[in-house]
């Protein structure tokens, strides 16, 4: 599990104004080449944050992703995904 | 000799600058920070100690420290780009290195920061109290986010190290101490609101926070703000640390006003002794 590779593209989300805009123009280029694996690609694509909390990612973090629109998430999908997800293991 | 003459605590929302530019300086938002700076007015401070915890933005993941003393000649911020001015502050580095210096000696392993920028949970505060950025600041970063949590009595001894730094501290100087943060705040967590990016999930906790302060009753605080407490009442509730290393700074004392907003999670206090 590469937690810390999606805390760090959130992160980047808010930092990093090229890799925001990559994002925005084309997710999966934007984070083709990032160590990440099959799921986690798939989950951050559909915008599964609670699937990505779950397995420990900050969740500070990735409420950067809803203010910038990225991952298809608004603050209504992020709030109604994240609100079932169960504690991380 | 150098004295501690003051000490303050806020919340620091980064919607808070917008709001009041918006509402205008009759908002309870701009009152209460007014509020509190009358009361830093009146004391005149020549420094400031910061109590902070930083968003992940100033210090990152990939090398977090429990407690960080920054030491530079200025500060910028914010960095996370909260829409509100961007400021430059100057950093009192001669007492920061003291402060530090001491903290290592009593035994705190206090990282070291020199060149850095803090986000809206510094700029927050100091673009209310202190707007024209005159007064020198210690910023003491405290992880509050990121589990696991510094224990509350590991910074109330924090607290009580400064104090000690600060009464050592050979020139003649007012300080006061300010402490940012919330009570109960979850950000982007399972607690939020439906449709919401950020709730309170637990405003029992911040109302029992909050008649703790009131009446000084500091060991009880301490004994009931564990880790798990905290984060129960919020992914962010670990700001509370700022507050009781704040509380540590000025002893069992009972603040001159501290306004409670609940509903918020959070709270505003000055603690005065003149």
């Amino acid at each position: 599990m590469s937690v810390y590779a999606i805390d760090k593209i959130c992160y980047r989300a808010l930092h990093d104004l090229a890799f925001r805009e990559a994002v925005k123009r084309d997710p999966a280029a934007a984070i083709a080449d990032l160590p990440l694996t099959g799921e986690e690609r798939q989950a951050l694509l559909a915008g599964d944050v609670a699937w990505l909390y779950e397995r420990g990612v900050h969740p500070f973090l990735m409420g950067h992703l809803t203010r910038f629109g990225l991952f298809g998430l608004t603050v209504m999908t992020y709030s109604e995904r994240i609100r079932a997800a169960r504690d991380p293991r | 000799m150098a004295e501690v003459v003051a000490a303050f605590g806020v919340p620091h929302a980064p919607g808070f600058p917008a709001l009041v530019a918006r509402e205008g300086p009759g908002c309870e938002t701009a009152k209460l920070f007014a509020e509190v700076a009358r009361h830093l007015d009146a004391v005149k401070p020549d420094a400031l100690i910061v109590f902070d915890s930083d968003h992940l933005n100033t210090f990152f993941l990939d090398n977090l420290p429990i407690f960080s003393v920054g030491i530079a000649e200025t500060v910028t911020g914010p960095n996370d780009q909260t829409r509100m001015p961007a400021y430059e502050v100057p950093v009192h580095a001669a007492l920061a290195g003291h402060v530090r210096a001491t903290g290592i000696g009593e035994g705190f392993d206090l990282s070291l920061a020199q060149d850095f920028a803090v986000d809206h949970s510094i700029m927050v505060p100091l673009h209310f109290l202190t707007p024209r950025m005159q007064i020198p600041i210690v910023p003491i970063f405290i992880n509050g986010l990121a589990p696991p949590l510094p224990l509350s009595k590991r910074c109330h001894a924090l607290g009580r190290m400064v104090r000690a730094a600060i009464a050592q501290w050979p020139h003649d100087m007012r300080v006061a101490v300010l402490a940012s943060g919330s009570f109960s705040l979850e950000i982007g967590g399972p607690k939020i609101p439906h449709g919401q990016r950020a709730g309170t999930p637990d405003p029992e906790w911040a109302k029992r926070v909050q008649a703790h302060m009131q009446a000084a009753r500091i060991d009880e605080l301490l004994e009931e703000a564990t880790s798990s407490r905290m984060l129960r009442a919020g992914n962010v509730g670990g700001e509370l640390l700022n507050w009781i290393a704040m509380l540590g700074v000025i002893g069992n004392r009972k603040p001159r006003f501290i306004e409670p907003q609940i509903e918020h999670g959070h709270a505003y206090g000055a603690w005065r002794w003149d």
